[in-house]
C-alpha cells in the first residue's frame, strides 16, 4: 500500500485559514499553515470590536489561535513555486522548505480597497480623512494624531471602492454598512457631543440583529443618515473638511464642514493571493475574486483537483460566514484525501 | 489629326452622357440645397472668400494638395498616398489632356462633353507630328499611372495591412457598384484605345496592346464593343456616385471652399454638414484611429459608418453613434478630408434633447458664486491671476495642492476663483448637446470673471480651456493652461526646477492636444525635469485615456479596455512615470496604471527648487 499523503497546505493565516487548520488537524491531516505576514489573525487582528454585538475581536482571535497551538505555522513565508506532480502539489516556500501537499486551501482573504485611489475624498492628501481600518486601530490603541480631541462633526462615507464602476469595483463589499453603523455608534459613545453623519447609497442590513444595530444608531446614538453619495471633499484654511454631497431624499445638494471623515473602504481580492493563484492560472471573475467550480453546490472547490477555496477570496463576507466556509472546505478536503486511500 | 467619324457622334456615348447629365443635375440640386440651408451670414462669408485673393490662393493650394495629390495620406503612409494620388491626379490629367487635345487638334468640337473622353475613337491619326507624339506619350503615361493605382486598390481590398490599415470600410451596395465600375473603367479604356491604335495612333502602351491583339483577332470588329463597355462603365460609375463614397471626388472641392470661407457645422444633416457628409471618401482611416475600436464590436461606431447612416437618414443609428462617441477628435485629425465628425455629432446631440428638467435661472442671483476682485489699486501692468481649477480638478485635490505649491514658489499673487465651489465651464453641457444650458453657464461665468478684474486666467483642465478659448469672449484676459503658465514661469526664471534621473512619458490629453493645439509646452517642461520618452502613439494620434466626458453611453467595461490600450501605447518605451496635463486623464490612468501617474503640476512641484532667494 502506498504511503498516504495527508499533507495539506493552507495559504493565509486569517480567521479562515486558522479555523480550517484546526479542523483539518482534528481530522488527522498534516497541516502546514503559511502566512505572509509576521503574525496570525489577518484583518481580524487589526479590528477592535465586531458587529453586531460588539464582541472583542481579540477574544475571537484568542480562541482561533489557541486551537492551532500545535499546528505547523510558517510566518513571514510566501509560496515561491507550486507545481502539480502525481496528484499532489510540489510547493516551495520562501523559507527554503519544500512540501508535497495532497491538497491546497486558499484562505488568502481580501485587501482593503486603497482609499487614496478615490482621490476626490482626499485620503493621504487631507490630514483629517481616515479609513474604517484606521478607526479600528484608533479604537484599539487610542492613538491617532489625525483624530482631533473634540470633533464637532464627523462624517462616515459608505461605499468607498464598492459599487463603483468608475474605480473598477462593481461589487458590494457587504460588511461595510454594518461596520459603518457600528463604528458610528462607537465614535458617538467616545465623543458624545459630536454630530455624526453617515452618507450612504443603500444600507444593506442583511444579517440577524443588524437592523437592531441600525435602530440603535438612529434612536439612541442620533447618527444622521443621509442618502446620497459624496461628490468631493475639500480642505479649508483651518484644515477642516468640506464635504459636498447630494441629499437624494431631499433632492438638493448639501455642504457640511467636518472635523473628521471616515471612509468605509471596501474589499477586493488580496493581491498576494492573486499572485500565488496566478502560478496555477486560477480563474478569476470580473470582480477579481476567484471562480469556484460552481457557485451553488461546490463553492469551496476550484476547477483544479486538490485546490480548494474558503473565505473572502471568494467574495466579501462576514467572519461567521468565513468560519462556516472554512469548515465546509475541511469536509471537502477530507473527502478528497480519503478518495486516494481507497485506491 | 482629323475627325474620323462624320458628325462626331456614335451611339456608344449614350451611357456616358446619361451618367454625366444625371450626376451634373444631382450635384447642381445638392449644391443649391446646401447654399439654401447655410445661415445667410455664412453665405455672405462664402461669397467674400471667393473674391478674396488670399483665400483664392489657399483654395487652389488646398484643392491641389488634398484632392489631387493627397498630401495628408502621403504623410501617413506613402504607398497609400500613391494609390490615391495616382488615381486622382492621373485621371485629372487624362481629362485635362483630353480637353487640350480637342482644343488643339479639333477645335470645332470644343464643348462636346464626350469628345475628350472618347477622343481616340473619333479622331484618326494622319501623320506623326511631334505634338501628337508628345500627347500620345503623356496620355499613355497617365493611363499607366492610373492603372498602377487601380492595381494597388485591388490589392488593398484583399490585403489592406500592406497599406498600413488594419481594418477597412465594409463597402455598401452602391460602393461596390462604384468600386467595380472604377476598377473596370481604365483597363477598358486601355483596351479600347489599344484596339483603335491602328487607326488613331497610340503611345507606348496602347500601341503595344494593338500589336499584341491585332495578331490575335486580325480584324477590327472588337473596337466598338470595347468602347461601348468603356462608356457603360463610366456611365455606371456616374450613376453610382451620388449614392456611394465616390461622391467625394467632386464634393471635396466644394467642402474646401466652404471651409476656407470659415464655415462651421450648425445643423447635423443640412448645410455645411451635408457638404462634409458627401465629402467622406469612406477610406476608413478613422476605423483604425478610433480608440473605441480596440474592441471589434465597436467598429460600427466609427465616423465612416456614422456618416453613412447620416446619408441614409437612419435616425436610430445616427443617434446611437452620436451618443457613443468619446469626442476625442482623433478621427477628424487624421481624416484626409478633415471632416469635423465630432462637430456633426455634437449638432446631432442637440437635436436629441436640448431641454433640461431644470433651469439655470438661479444663476442670475447675485453673489451665488462670489469671485472677489483681484486688487486693482496696483499698477495696471501687473499680473493679476485668477486661478480656476474646475470641477474635474476638484476631484483630484493633489493637483490643486501642487498648483498652489507652484504659485507660492513663483510668488504669484493669485486668487483661487472656485476654491469654495464654482460653476461648470459649460463644456460638458456643450458636449452633451445641451447648448442652451451651456450658454447660460457661460454667461454667468463671463460676468464673474470680467467683474474680477483679472488679466490672466489659469486653468488646470483642458476641457475648461477649450471652451474658455472658443466660446467665451473675455477681452483683455490671457487664458492659459497651467502647462503654458509653468513654462513661462520657468523661462522667466520665476521658478527653478532641478533635473532628476527619472524618465517620463507624456500623454497628450485629447482636449489639450487635438482640442487646443498645445503639444510642446508640457514636453518642454518635462525635458527640464528628466528624460522624456516617446509613446507609441502621441501628439495628434494620442489615444484617449478612456475617461472622456464626451461619450454619453459608453460603458465602463469598454472604457477600461480603452484605458488599457492607451496605457500600453504609453509604456512602450518603459518610462518610469506617466505625466499628463488633464485631471481626468490623470484620474483615469491612476486607477489602472502600474507605474506612477502624475499631472504636470505635480511633476513640477516635486522638482521645484524652493526658497532660492538668499
Amino acid at each position: 500500500m502506498k504511503h498516504a499523503n495527508k499533507n495539506i497546505v493552507i495559504i493565509g493565516g486569517g480567521p479562515c485559514g486558522m479555523e480550517a487548520a484546526y479542523r483539518l488537524k482534528n481530522e488527522g491531516m498534516n497541516v502546514i499553515l503559511v502566512e505572509k505576514g509576521p503574525s496570525l489573525g489577518g484583518h481580524l487582528a487589526c479590528w477592535d470590536r465586531l458587529f453586531p454585538e460588539s464582541i472583542k475581536a481579540d477574544d475571537l482571535l484568542d480562541i482561533l489561535k489557541n486551537n492551532i497551538s500545535d499546528v505547523n505555522c510558517f510566518l513571514n513565508t510566501e509560496i515561491i513555486k507550486m507545481n502539480l506532480r502525481n496528484d499532489a502539489y510540489d510547493i516551495e516556500l520562501s523559507n527554503g522548505i519544500t512540501v508535497l501537499a495532497r491538497a491546497v486551501l486558499f484562505a488568502t482573504g481580501f485587501d482593503i480597497f486603497p482609499a487614496e485611489k478615490k482621490e476626490e475624498y482626499g485620503y493621504g492628501i487631507y490630514n483629517k480623512v481616515i479609513t474604517n481600518k484606521d478607526l479600528e486601530q484608533y479604537f484599539k490603541t487610542g492613538k491617532d494624531e489625525r483624530i482631533p480631541a473634540n470633533p464637532k462633526n464627523i462624517g462616515f462615507i459608505h461605499c468607498v471602492g464598492s459599487r463603483d464602476e468608475k474605480i473598477g469595483n462593481r461589487q458590494c463589499s457587504k460588511v461595510c454598512c454594518a461596520t459603518a453603523v457600528k463604528q458610528a455608534c462607537e465614535i458617538k459613545e467616545r465623543f458624545p457631543d459630536a454630530n455624526v453623519y453617515s452618507f450612504y447609497m443603500d444600507l444593506r442590513m442583511f444579517g440577524r440583529h443588524y437592523e437592531d444595530l441600525y435602530y440603535k444608531a438612529q434612536h439612541e446614538c442620533g447618527v444622521r443618515f443621509i442618502r446620497g453619495r459624496v461628490s468631493e471633499i475639500s480642505e479649508n484654511k483651518e484644515g477642516k473638511l468640506i464635504v459636498k454631497a447630494e441629499d437624494t431624499l431631499m433632492g438638493k445638494p448639501i455642504k457640511i464642514t467636518m472635523d473628521l471623515v471616515v471612509l468605509m473602504a471596501g474589499m477586493k481580492n488580496s493581491e498576494a493571493g492573486i499572485k500565488t493563484a496566478g502560478q496555477l492560472a486560477v480563474l478569476r471573475d470580473d470582480d477579481g475574486f476567484f471562480n469556484s467550480e460552481d457557485s451553488f453546490y461546490n463553492l469551496e472547490k476550484s476547477a483544479y483537483r486538490g485546490i480548494f477555496f474558503a473565505g473572502t477570496c471568494l467574495g466579501p463576507k462576514t467572519i461567521p460566514e468565513t468560519i462556516n466556509e472554512a469548515r465546509s472546505a475541511v469536509l471537502s478536503i477530507k473527502e478528497y484525501v480519503e478518495s486516494f486511500a481507497n485506491d | 489629326m482629323k475627325d474620323r467619324i462624320i458628325g462626331g457622334y456614335d451611339n456608344f456615348v449614350l451611357p456616358f452622357m446619361a451618367g454625366v447629365i444625371f450626376l451634373g443635375a444631382y450635384l447642381l440640386i445638392g449644391f443649391v440645397r446646401i447654399l439654401y440651408n447655410i445661415p445667410s451670414g455664412d453665405r455672405k462669408k462664402l461669397l467674400i472668400s471667393l473674391i478674396t485673393p488670399k483665400t483664392i490662393l489657399k483654395n487652389i493650394r488646398d484643392i491641389i494638395c488634398d484632392c489631387l495629390i493627397h498630401v495628408k495620406i502621403f504623410k501617413r503612409k506613402a504607398l497609400l498616398g500613391y494609390m490615391h494620388a495616382s488615381i486622382a491626379f492621373g485621371w485629372f490629367m487624362l481629362i485635362l489632356l483630353g480637353h487640350i487635345e480637342v482644343a488643339l487638334f479639333v477645335p470645332e468640337r470644343n464643348g462636346i462633353l464626350y469628345y475628350p473622353v472618347f477622343y481616340r475613337y473619333f479622331v484618326a491619326e494622319q501623320h506623326h507630328t511631334i505634338r501628337g507624339g508628345f500627347f500620345f506619350f503623356l496620355m499613355d503615361f497617365f493611363l499607366l499611372m492610373v492603372l498602377s493605382g487601380i492595381t494597388l486598390a485591388i490589392i488593398k481590398r484583399f490585403r489592406s495591412i500592406i497599406f498600413g490599415m488594419k481594418r477597412t470600410t465594409k463597402p455598401s451596395l452602391a460602393d461596390r457598384i462604384g468600386l467595380y465600375a472604377l476598377w473596370s473603367i481604365f483597363p477598358l479604356r486601355l483596351l479600347a484605345e489599344g484596339f483603335t491604335a491602328g487607326i488613331s495612333g497610340g503611345g507606348f502602351l496602347t500601341n503595344s496592346i494593338h500589336y499584341v491583339f491585332a495578331s490575335f483577332f486580325g480584324n477590327d470588329l472588337n473596337i466598338l464593343p470595347t468602347w461601348w463597355a468603356y462608356s457603360i462603365a463610366l456611365g455606371l460609375f456616374f450613376f453610382a456616385m451620388p449614392f456611394s463614397r465616390y461622391m467625394h471626388i467632386v464634393t471635396e472641392t466644394v467642402l474646401i471652399l466652404f471651409r476656407n470661407a470659415g464655415l462651421k457645422v450648425t445643423k447635423p444633416r443640412k448645410g455645411f454638414a451635408e457638404a462634409e457628409i458627401y465629402s467622406c471618401p469612406g477610406c476608413g482611416l478613422c476605423i483604425d484611429a478610433c480608440p473605441m475600436n480596440v474592441l471589434k464590436k465597436n467598429v460600427k461606431y466609427s465616423s465612416v459608418y456614422f456618416i453613412r447612416f447620416l446619408r441614409r437618414h437612419n435616425t436610430r443609428k445616427i443617434n446611437e453613434i452620436a451618443q457613443k462617441c468619446l469626442m476625442c477628435g482623433k478621427c477628424s485629425s487624421i481624416c484626409p478630408v478633415s471632416i469635423d465628425s465630432c462637430g456633426i455629432r455634437q449638432a446631432q446631440r442637440e437635436t436629441i434633447t436640448n431641454i433640461l428638467p431644470y433651469d439655470y435661472g438661479f444663476l442670475k442671483k447675485p453673489g451665488l458664486y462670489p469671485v472677489p476682485q483681484p486688487d486693482c489699486s496696483t499698477d495696471p501692468g501687473k499680473e493679476k491671476v485668477l486661478y480656476f481649477a474646475g470641477c474635474m480638478t476638484h476631484l483630484t485635490p493633489a493637483i490643486i495642492k501642487a498648483m498652489t505649491g507652484i504659485f507660492d514658489a513663483a510668488g504669484t499673487d493669485y486668487y483661487f476663483a472656485d476654491e469654495n465651489g464654482g460653476l461648470c465651464c459649460g463644456r460638458p453641457l456643450m458636449l452633451a448637446g445641451k447648448t442652451r444650458a451651456a450658454r447660460e453657464v457661460i454667461e454667468a461665468n463671463t460676468k464673474m470673471i470680467m467683474d474680477s478684474g483679472c488679466n490672466t486666467m489659469i486653468l488646470n483642465c483642458p476641457i475648461c480651456l477649450k471652451i474658455f478659448r472658443e466660446e467665451y469672449s473675455l477681452k483683455g484676459i490671457r487664458i492659459l493652461h497651467h502647462s503654458e503658465y509653468i513654462e513661462e514661469l520657468i523661462q522667466k526664471k520665476r521658478i527653478n526646477v532641478k533635473k532628476n534621473n527619472m524618465s517620463y512619458v507624456y500623454h497628450d490629453p485629447c482636449e489639450l492636444g487635438r482640442g487646443c493645439g498645445i503639444y510642446e509646452p508640457p514636453r518642454n517642461i518635462i525635458k527640464m525635469l528628466g528624460e522624456l520618452k516617446k509613446a507609441g502613439k502621441e501628439r495628434k494620434e494620442s489615444i484617449c485615456c478612456g475617461g472622456s466626458l464626451g461619450s454619453i453611453t459608453l460603458n465602463y467595461h469598454d472604457r477600461n479596455k480603452i484605458t488599457e490600450d492607451s496605457l500600453d501605447s504609453l509604456i512602450i518605451n518603459n518610462p518610469e512615470n506617466i505625466v499628463t496635463a488633464c485631471p481626468l486623464c490623470y484620474k483615469t490612468f491612476g486607477n489602472m496604471a502600474e507605474i506612477p501617474v502624475m499631472d504636470l503640476a505635480q511633476a513640477v512641484n516635486k522638482n521645484i527648487i524652493k526658497n532660492k532667494q538668499i
